[in-house]
């Protein structure tokens, strides 16, 4: 494999990967699966810009340098996750799995039609970060700024969610959320408070997905993150759910694959690489049916 | 519910529609996504409706229109049409896409009525799709790929092409499969490449390598893709440093999204006008000019522009056919050869309700800066079986 490739597969899981995260977050805690992800992204995407129907759009946070920038975005995909948690979840915290998942759908709607209102449903250019496009020598491989920044980013934000899993008081609480939500707050962890954590760093996560499309392609649609978001739905299920280190491996691996079969595939089976991609998905989950990184929660008990 | 009634109690009290009137029925997205591409070329079309009605009307009758809203939904659709159909219309402007418009335009069909898509550039989008008496006034894909190519050969030396194709809709296959006809027919012409991606990649990266591995540069890439996908790709091919001439169909037209490649130089599409004040045709400006004067802006792209040829050769047909009869109408729309509009000449026939050649202005990116710099007719009509993909 050359290293160009290299660089574009780590580039491409590296987003899958973080999103997935952002999914499987709220996954391990509340049994959710939170289908208006890719919303969440969506909005943090416009929270740059202006609203406005006009065709051109007026930068807004976007204009800010990025040292504000970059901690204002995340704040807004963290509050907004929060105040979706605090008005939609919270009030169906007892309902079914499936009342819930319907619930998020139904979020993820009325966001987007919220965005079209604000923005109308052309698509706007956000020119933020374009110096990042510009590719740099890597031994023979030419790689734009940015997929070094995301996988550097990605590698980071790992490493800081793993430290802070293992090490803080709100991580362990997760973690034994994660494992059995009814004995942790039989043990004394305070459901209010985990689950809006997960919500913060979920929506948080979301944001920095939102930040790297907009570098990378440079536009705000209102449809963006619904792609993403089903990538990452899928890596979670085929990580396992509620598996952290499960989503970020399968993020990491869907989108790897991707690029491979983008690269390997032969021209006239190219426009069918997603057909191939789930095909390999189908594939991992007839041998391994609770997904590669099964959680004690998961298992089934007599 | 009462709050519904009453709305539409108000919506019917607003436009009155005498008994002699005739009705122009439009059933076109008013809230959705696709809402920002029929509302401009709707508002042409009702340019062209006040300027009949203020010259004498059709046959003698002033030009009403009822409108429904199919919320860009195909479902919705086939609703909105039977809603104008309701509200009398004797003609169904149905919306841009295909697909979108596609299940007005069927109960229009179904009634024997005309139906016209405001911008569908499908073959579908006519005899082939919906049935006799249903038109587009666009120019199809296929057409504006072809364009691109025998322009780019001729005016610019291209000889080496690569082929970026975006999956997302038939629209941008229709723009490669009328390029990839005409290249390879041209004097030393060939393309070297292909490769596909899809509009909502998050990153076009493994094409780039694709591009960038090949043994001699291409002179020009031929990027089939419609916005927002178009910009992400366009924004990283030239961050990959490749410097050869992009060109696209009339789809990206505006200047909108070029915040989204900074400086952008050596972009290339074809268009039916050019909204930036400097199409050599007196008559468009005009049309530039009345659009601003109804609604505070100039056109955001060349999409109004067929809602305005639309009305303005329907009329045509209905004065020469004495009726608004749908068979009557369509028998005199495909004796129109070469009929003169603002856009334009434009011809129908018995086998084609669409433009298989056009003369096209073509515009060029330079510096940020889109501006028009030549035009173009392609040498051969593009036959049938390639718009049909055979």
């Amino acid at each position: 494999m050359s290293i160009q490739l290299l660089f574009d597969a780590l580039a491409l899981g590296g987003i899958y990967a973080i999103a997935a995260l952002g999914i499987a977050l709220i996954f391990g805690v509340m049994k959710l699966v939170n289908f208006a992800h890719g919303q969440f992204i969506a909005c943090a995407v416009f929270a740059l810009i202006i609203p406005s129907t006009d065709a051109v759009a007026v930068m807004g946070l976007g204009r800010l340098p990025a040292l504000i920038l970059i901690p204002a975005v995340l704040a807004v995909g963290a509050l907004l996750a929060l105040a979706a948690e605090a008005l939609v979840f919270r009030p169906l915290r007892n309902a079914s799995p499936v009342a819930l998942m319907v619930g998020s759908f139904a979020l993820g709607v009325a966001l987007q039609n919220l965005l079209l209102v604000l923005y109308g449903g052309r698509p706007k250019a956000v020119s933020l970060w374009a110096d990042l496009g510009a590719p740099i020598a890597l031994g023979p491989a030419q790689v734009p700024l940015l997929q070094l920044i995301v996988i550097v980013a990605v590698g980071a934000i790992l490493l800081a969610l793993a430290l802070m899993l293992k090490h803080t008081r709100i991580g362990l609480e997760m973690r034994a959320a994660a494992e059995d939500f009814g004995m942790a707050r039989l043990l004394g962890v305070r459901a209010n408070r985990v689950i809006s954590g997960a919500f913060a760093l979920s929506g948080a996560l979301a944001a920095v997905v939102a930040l790297v499309l907009v570098a990378q392609t440079g536009v705000a649609d209102v449809r963006m993150g619904g792609q993403i978001m089903l990538v990452a739905f899928i890596a979670t299920v085929v990580g396992g759910m509620g598996s952290l280190a499960g989503a970020v491996a399968a993020g990491l691996a869907l989108g790897a694959a991707s690029a491979l079969l983008q690269a390997g595939l032969p021209p006239e089976a190219r426009p069918f690489r997603d057909a191939f991609l789930y095909a390999l998905v189908i594939f991992v989950l007839l041998f391994r049916p609770q997904g590669l990184f099964a959680s004690a929660g998961a298992k089934p008990r007599v | 519910m009462k709050l519904a009634c009453s709305m539409l109690a108000v919506l019917a009290l607003a436009v009155p529609v005498q008994a002699d009137d005739i009705t122009v029925g439009f059933a076109i997205a008013k809230s959705g996504w696709m809402e920002a591409y029929d509302t401009p070329a709707a508002t042409a079309a009702k340019i062209r409706i006040d300027e009949i009605n203020a010259a004498g009307g059709l046959l003698g009758n002033q030009i009403a229109v009822v409108d429904a809203d199919t919320r860009t939904d195909r479902a919705e659709s086939a609703k909105a049409g039977l809603d104008v159909l309701d509200q009398g219309a004797q003609m169904m402007v149905v919306s841009c896409d295909y697909d979108f418009g596609a299940p007005a335009a069927l109960v229009a069909e179904g009634e024997g009525m005309n139906s016209f898509f405001l911008c569908a550039e499908d073959v579908k989008a006519g005899i082939q799709g919906v049935g006799p008496n249903s038109f587009s006034a666009s120019v199809l894909a296929p057409v504006q790929g072809a364009t691109m190519a025998e322009w780019a050969h001729a005016k610019r030396d291209a000889r080496a092409a690569f082929v970026l194709e975006d999956t997302f809709i038939e629209y941008n296959k229709g723009i490669c499969t009328g390029f990839e006809w005409m290249f390879p027919q041209l004097d030393g012409a060939e393309i070297v490449g292909r490769d596909t991606f899809k509009n909502d990649d998050a990153s076009i990266a493994s094409q780039i390598t694709r591009i960038k591995s090949l043994e001699k540069a291409p002179d020009v890439i031929m990027l089939c893709s419609v916005m927002p996908g178009a910009a992400a790709a366009v924004r990283q091919i030239r961050a990959a440093g490749i410097d050869a001439l992009i060109l696209n169909g009339s789809a990206v037209d505006g200047s909108y999204w070029l915040d989204a490649v900074p400086d952008l130089s050596g972009f290339v599409l074809p268009v039916q006008g050019s909204i930036y004040g400097d199409d050599p045709r007196p008559e468009v400006e005009a049309f530039n000019k009345a659009y601003e004067a109804k609604t505070g802006a100039r056109p955001t792209s060349q999409y109004a522009y067929p809602g305005y040829v639309l009305i303005d050769l329907w009329a045509k047909a209905v004065e020469r056919a004495g009726t608004v009869d749908g068979a009557s109408v369509t028998a005199e729309l495909e004796k129109m050869q070469a009929e003169p509009t603002a856009f334009g000449p434009r011809s129908f026939s018995a086998d084609l309700h669409h433009q298989n050649t056009a003369l096209m202005q073509v515009i060029e990116i330079t510096d940020g800066k889109p501006a028009r710099v030549d035009e173009w007719q392609i040498s051969q009509p593009v036959p049938l079986d390639v718009l049909m993909g055979k």
